[in-house]
């Protein structure tokens, strides 16, 4: 242990750290922590309306979380988290696979571009574009019509959402595996067709270990994204679309307006996303890299 | 309460998409903007911050209002008449209205557009100033009944700009028979099935099934509000989703047949689509009023009088209500109207129609809950 002696030295341990992380530290502290503790205080307080003295008094919210109907709508927003997650890697994976390993070289820059560039434009009017696709006399039943299949009811139910959904949140996942499988050592592929692995194999054995933390990151980003969305469950869902984030901002700027009933819905997905983020710090797999 | 225009914050490539005044995809993240934590006992609508930089600034006037409710030759000829640039700002409900300026988020603004039900509210939580009614011209070119409203009585915090009804806007070539009440929407579920849509709204929706059932849109009876629910349960197989704007576009393109929707925005879809009829059905409906309210923080006070001196111009009045297709509650402006206005029954309904409709109402938070917490097992059912 080196313990400073005079103050100028002192300084100049911190001045550096303190320069890099200040202002990132600062924005989390106003930005991120502090509306957090406010969303705690308010959660405490069963019946809060907004003018009212805030009052802690009790767990009364969080009681009322638990009750069979919200259940039910937390469980439909688990429902089309994991399964956009799921979608999205399914689909994710061979193109990032495609274009970071197979594509030319050259094209890869362009490709993935063409893969961002629907972030470009409002989530708002990718749903809309969707309605004008899934409606019954859309797009997508045109085509069907034309070629003589029968006709889908997709609009308004729960497969418009996931569709919706995984097509806004398809990029993240193609970017993260992307980096994730640009890395990978292709010598060790080589090696493994060298002592007899099939492609197969060498697919599970390989590849899927060596890019498992970037499934991991990408899934739990997708995971958590879609869990907060609203617009996609809201325009496409039809009449039983009600999702955890619809639900709140029903409490907070519906007529009820239970704030803290509201902040205790948030404060539970909040704890709910940060224990997945910390067991997978915790128990992801942190493979070594060579 | 009424349409709508353009919701230019999603607007690309000079496209905007349309959206009514009651989507909410434009929601404020302000809510909570102005709370910061301390200790216990901090109230939110205590928490205010200061007002942006426009507060002291006499020739600018910055209004809170409904998307739609202005267009560029109302505010050029008010820069006109008064020399004041005014800025509007967009809600799409009175909700989010009203949680912004309890959280302090309003202050910048010298008027303000809160619904009938929203003054009660507004002036119950002492937001509202009283308004000096020898400052207001015009008061007597009110319509009758609203000189004395009963959301607000003697229009001491009020005035009124513009009403209308909530009823059925439906496709007349795509349905047998023509309906004429609520009840049409059980009685021909098969035949509609998700060809229906209903307000994202629970206190409309509800509020329409309790008028079919013969009780009051304000039921308070937790009997009564149950069955409503049950009624609204049946019908869920006809429902294709709960919205209060994307119905405007699926009726035009024949995918919805029947619409609970805003007699503003009816008269506005009936203009491009003469298959389309507005119904106001034969049990009742909600009526509502907006109105031009003064906020107790309002830094420009005179402007804000200039202003709803201003609308109340016979002349004002009635450029608007042709222009942006709403009612004007100015008895004046209305007999300035081409007959033809004057006679849309979608906008200026009979008398005879209009007793039978009921104003919604703010109702105690226990009965607010329980509308929605019906609410939530309708939607999620």
């Amino acid at each position: 242990m080196l313990v400073p002696t005079d103050n100028s030295r002192r300084w100049s341990n911190w001045i550096g750290p303190l320069a890099l992380l200040g202002p990132a530290g600062l924005w989390l502290l106003l930005l991120l922590v502090m509306p957090t503790l406010v969303i705690f205080e308010l959660s405490l307080v069963p019946n809060i309306r907004p003018g009212d003295v805030v009052n802690p008094s009790g767990l009364d919210n969080y009681f009322l979380v638990f009750a069979p109907i919200y259940l039910q709508v937390i469980g439909r927003s688990l429902f089309f988290a994991t399964s956009t997650m799921i979608i999205c890697l399914l689909v994710g994976f061979p193109v990032a696979y495609w274009i970071a390993l197979l594509s030319p070289k050259r094209w890869r820059n362009l490709l993935l571009l063409g893969f961002v560039l629907p972030l470009w434009t409002s989530s708002l009017l990718r749903s809309y574009a969707w309605i004008t696709i899934l409606r019954r006399t859309g797009v997508l039943n045109s085509i069907l019509t034309a070629i003589g299949l029968p006709e889908l009811q997709l609009l308004n139910d729960w497969p418009a959402v996931l569709i919706g959904m995984s097509y806004s949140f398809l990029p993240y996942m193609v970017l993260i595996l992307y980096a994730a499988l640009e890395k990978l050592d292709l010598r060790l592929l080589e090696a493994s067709a060298d002592l007899g692995a099939n492609p197969i194999q060498s697919f599970w054995k390989i590849t899927v270990p060596q890019t498992s933390q970037g499934i991991a990151a990408g899934g739990l980003l997708v995971f958590i994204t879609s869990l907060g969305d609203f617009v996609n469950p809201e325009l496409l869902g039809g009449a039983s679309s009600m999702t955890a984030a619809r639900l709140i901002y029903n409490q907070f700027l519906g007529a009820t307006q239970n704030w803290g009933f509201g902040s205790a819905l948030s404060m539970v997905i909040i704890l709910a996303v940060s224990l997945a983020i910390a067991l997978l710090i915790k128990y992801g797999d942190p493979t070594p890299q060579a | 309460m009424p349409p709508t225009d353009f919701d230019t914050s999603v607007a690309v490539g000079g496209k905007p998409i349309p959206t009514t005044r009651r989507g909410f995809l434009q929601a404020s993240a302000a809510a909570l903007a102005g709370a910061t934590v301390s200790s216990c006992g901090w109230t939110l609508a205590n928490v205010r911050p200061a007002a942006p930089t426009s507060s002291g600034d006499a020739t600018k006037l910055y209004i809170y209002t409904w998307a739609g409710y202005t267009d560029n030759d109302l505010l050029t000829s008010f820069r006109q008449q008064t020399g004041i640039e005014v800025i509007a700002d967009v809600f799409d409900s009175n909700e989010a209205m009203l949680a912004k300026v309890q959280a302090g988020g309003g202050a910048a603004y010298s008027i303000i557009y809160p619904s009938d039900y929203m003054v009660i509210k507004m002036v119950e939580r002492g937001l509202l100033q009283e308004l000096d009614l020898s400052r207001i011209e015009g008061i007597n070119q009110l319509f009758e009944n609203y000189k004395n409203p009963a959301y607000d009585p003697n229009n001491l915090h009020s005035i009124p700009v513009s009403w209308g009804t909530t009823g059925l806007i439906y496709n007349s070539r795509s349905l047998g028979t023509k309906p004429e009440d609520w009840h049409y929407l059980w009685e021909h579920q098969q035949q509609l099935e998700r060809q229906i849509t209903l307000l994202n709204d629970p206190r409309e929706v509800m509020g329409a099934t309790l008028k079919m059932l013969g009780y009051s849109i304000n039921s308070t009876d937790p009997q009564q509000i149950r069955e409503a629910y049950e009624r609204l349960v049946q019908l869920k197989p006809a429902i294709a989703s709960f919205t209060s704007d994307a119905w405007r576009s699926q009726i035009l393109t024949g995918d919805l047949k029947i619409a609970m929707g805003y007699s503003v925005d009816a008269s506005e879809l009936m203009e491009e689509d003469p298959n389309l009829s507005y119904l106001i059905p034969r049990s009742g409906a909600s009526l509502w009023t907006d109105t031009l309210v003064i906020p107790k923080t309002a830094p420009n006070p005179d402007a804000a009088y200039a202003w709803i001196n201003f609308m109340l111009q016979p002349s004002v009045a009635s450029e608007i209500t042709k222009r942006l297709s709403f009612a004007t509650a100015n008895k004046v402006a209305f007999k300035q109207l081409p007959t033809e206005i004057q006679d849309d029954l979608t906008l200026f309904p009979s008398q005879e129609i209009l007793e039978k409709c009921e104003s919604i109402a703010p109702v105690s938070l226990e009965i607010n809950q329980l509308y929605d917490r019906y609410w939530t097992r309708l939607t999620s059912g």
